[in-house]
């Protein structure tokens, strides 16, 4: 008995909600972010390879790992091979605390918000230590606004996420989502709306979207950090993205709209859960690859002078009225 | 000292170019950098060197024409008509006015055509992508307008020595009208994004300035010119074609910033299509081209045009034969050169791009043997070389001053 739980728990890490269905899924939203985002240049966007060109993301990952792996003579070798890999691991192993199929995800502990939040932090670091170790002229420049970005970017999305474990008590992402569902029967973006904004413009700046795409600007300095990395690294670090893209939109779920809950019928939960999950998540992509075809680039200046001087201190007076309205006894 | 080595460390050469994302074309930028700011700048031209000049030297008078048209590809109308019309003056014969009607109607719709594509450039160096495809997409209008009346997107090979090589029919004009009011409605419209665009102003305003007095020293030329409160456009200095009875505004602005060049540039356009439009409406009947003798006595003209980036330099020698004895051009962006490496220091990384970008740099068209500066009435001819060693010298006296003014502000 103990060896099928065991085996169904290891295929719940190897196939579904874990490792291979996340990936699947972040190619999928890779293509409807670039589809959206093509429809509203009023371009085509991925078109052939299958469906409407959706296993576009697929084929230009085999296409990567078949490529020359060059590691250039001033990098450092082993800080340069490294860090694509712990970038793709850290970033599926975040995924695994986001309920997908159930109300919790396949790993659940208490406290485990406070550990996505850090984990979460470590793709920052990541990539500084990308564009450190490759040694290149762009790579150090896209390190240091990698740098100045992630203090920019990191507390407000902290403090957005706090402001909804306030809201809640409780800092176990399973207990959010029953709030939700349970006590509260709303969405939390009905309290916090606020922070659902701070979230949602700090992640761009989190994934390195237009207008935030600093660290990588195309025309200023080639592709920031990543310009050394070709072949199997950098296919690597673009499933880590995508993968990070089903991250943010997926804590969005979890944390604003309700997590993956949703009408069902009894004894198919599993499966409503996940179409919700998907829904939902394609909703929170919708919303920012709209944001991403709207602006303009920043510069790193104005990033980090716009993050503090207007993010934070909306952040903090969210934080206040969800103290006010537990303080008036409405949540 | 010890300072002093901190700084060494801190500062680093980034090369942009000679292949660069930011530059579409081969061209070699060094800017030194302190992190994020820009404390010098030094270029190296020549990349696209192609020996057009000798080779004019050993064809026709008629073929030369195809020849200069391929000088640049943006504003092949400009050096094709500008050639053409240098030769007329040289060979001294006058095109009749319904020629000239409508190689004028060309250099506008080229004018209309380049602006729009700058625009969009513009906007893709500052990371707005939507709009670069966005205007992209409407200035396929002016593209298939100038196919329609010239059978080319590109090298139109409108202008001929002693006139135009096809003619517009009434059919064809209507056609064009009916473009002409899309054109001017978008263009109305990209204006406003770009006057109310937060992105746009955070990126483009203040960003790249050039005083005034800097643009007459260093001598820059057209939009950027303008875009420094400098009224200079040969179109109305100095009329040519059929710009003499064309009403058309000269557009100056005088905040000496890349906003400015844009909003010169979006205004210029809409300048262009009311032209067109008049241009149109007001076309002269006749014939449109005279007969040309092929060889050409001892004489020697200077010719120039406002081509969409500003003021284009012919000078054309001829010793009786069917071929130019010399030929000589000098293209807007050589005279733009110097300003540009003025506006890029003690800015940012981020405003490389943009700043580059805001001169409507034509590298390939600029790169043939010499340089000529026509600065305070004076003319000397210079290599890149010297150019070069100037452009070093220069900084060396004027760099550390000219940064200290830019961070006071």
């Amino acid at each position: 008995m103990e060896t099928i739980e065991l085996l169904i728990l290891i295929l719940k890490f190897i196939l579904f909600p874990g490792a291979l269905f996340c990936i699947a899924y972040g190619w999928f939203l890779e293509w409807f972010d670039r589809k959206l985002y093509a429809r509203f240049q009023n371009r085509i966007g991925p078109l052939l390879t299958g469906p409407k060109g959706v296993l576009q993301p697929f084929a230009d990952f085999i296409k990567l790992l078949a490529k020359e792996d060059i590691t250039p003579a001033g990098a450092d070798k082993f800080g340069f091979t490294v860090t694509p890999l712990l970038t793709l691991v850290v970033s599926l192993f975040t995924l695994l605390f986001i309920p997908i199929a159930s109300l919790s995800g396949i790993l659940s502990l208490s406290g485990d918000l406070l550990l996505v939040l850090f984990i979460s932090t470590v793709f920052g670091l990541l990539i500084m230590f990308a564009g450190y170790f490759s040694g290149n002229r762009f790579s150090i420049v896209g390190t240091e606004r990698t740098g100045l970005q992630f203090v920019a970017y990191e507390i407000p999305f902290a403090l957005s996420v706090i402001s909804v474990a306030l809201a809640t008590r409780s800092l176990e992402i399973v207990n959010i989502v029953t709030y939700q569902v349970n006590t509260l029967k709303l969405p939390l973006i009905v309290i916090v709306p606020v922070a659902f904004i701070i979230y949602l413009i700090s992640s761009l700046a989190k994934l390195e979207k237009i207008p935030f795409d600093v660290p990588e600007a195309e025309t200023e300095i080639v592709a920031g950090w990543q310009v050394e990395y070709s072949g199997k690294k950098l296919a690597f670090f673009r499933l880590a993205t995508d993968l990070k893209m089903v991250f943010v939109s997926g804590l969005a779920v979890a944390l604003f709209l309700g997590g993956p809950y949703g009408p069902s019928i009894p004894g198919l939960e599993p499966v409503f859960y996940t179409i919700w999950f998907i829904i939902k998540t394609l909703v929170v992509m919708f919303i920012l690859s709209n944001l991403r075809s709207l602006f303009a680039r920043y510069r790193i200046d104005q990033v980090v002078r716009g993050f503090w001087k207007y993010l934070i201190p909306f952040a903090v007076l969210q934080i206040l009225a969800v103290q006010l309205l537990i303080f008036l006894g409405v949540i | 000292m010890l300072e002093e080595e901190v700084e060494e460390k801190r500062v680093f050469k980034i090369p942009v170019g000679p292949q660069h994302p930011a530059l579409k074309e081969f061209e070699n930028f060094t800017f030194t950098v302190d992190g994020e700011k820009v404390i010098d700048v030094d270029f190296r031209i020549g990349y696209t060197h192609r020996g057009i000049e000798k080779l004019a030297e050993s064809k026709t008078y008629i073929q030369n024409l195809y020849l200069c048209e391929r000088i640049c590809g943006i504003c092949s109308a400009a050096h094709q008509g500008c050639y053409a019309q240098t030769v007329e003056e040289l060979a001294g014969i006058t095109a009749p006015p319904r020629g000239v009607y409508i190689r004028t109607l060309i250099w506008e719709l080229e004018r209309i055509h380049s602006h729009l594509l700058w625009l969009g450039v513009a906007a893709h160096e500052i990371g707005f992508d939507t709009l670069f495809m966005l205007i992209w997409r409407d200035r396929e209008v002016v593209m298939s307008l100038l196919e329609m009346i010239s059978g080319n997107r590109v090298n139109y090979a409108m202008s001929t020595v002693g006139g135009v090589r096809r003619d517009i029919s009434d059919e064809l004009k209507h056609k064009i009208l009916k473009g002409l009011d899309v054109l001017e409605e978008r263009t109305k419209y990209y204006k406003e994004v770009c006057m109310k665009e937060q992105t746009i102003l955070a990126r483009a305003a203040n960003v790249g300035i050039l005083s005034k007095e800097k643009t007459l020293k260093l001598n820059a030329v057209g939009p950027t010119a303008r875009a420094s409160g400098v009224d200079v456009d040969i179109r109305r200095d100095d009329p040519y074609g059929a710009y003499d009875e064309v009403p058309f505004e000269v557009i100056v602005y005088d905040t000496c910033d890349v906003l400015a060049r844009i909003l010169v540039r979006v205004d210029e356009t809409i300048q262009s299509i009311l032209m067109s439009r008049w241009i149109l409406e007001n076309l002269p009947s006749g014939e449109i081209r005279t007969k040309f003798a092929r060889k050409i006595a001892e004489n020697e003209v200077l010719g120039r045009v406002e081509a969409p980036r500003g003021e284009l330099l012919y000078y054309i020698k001829s010793n009786g034969t069917d071929k130019p004895e010399r030929l000589k051009v000098r293209t807007p962006t050589l005279a733009n050169l110097l300003p540009v490496a003025e506006m890029l220091k003690g800015g940012y990384i981020a405003d490389i791009p943009i700043v580059l970008a805001g001169i409507d740099p034509c590298f390939a068209c600029m790169d043939r043997a010499l340089f000529i500066d026509e600065n305070s009435e004076k003319t000397w001819v210079w290599d890149k070389e010297q150019l070069r060693i100037y452009s070093i010298k220069w900084y060396k006296e004027h760099g550390k001053e000219v940064v200290r003014e830019r961070w006071k502000q």
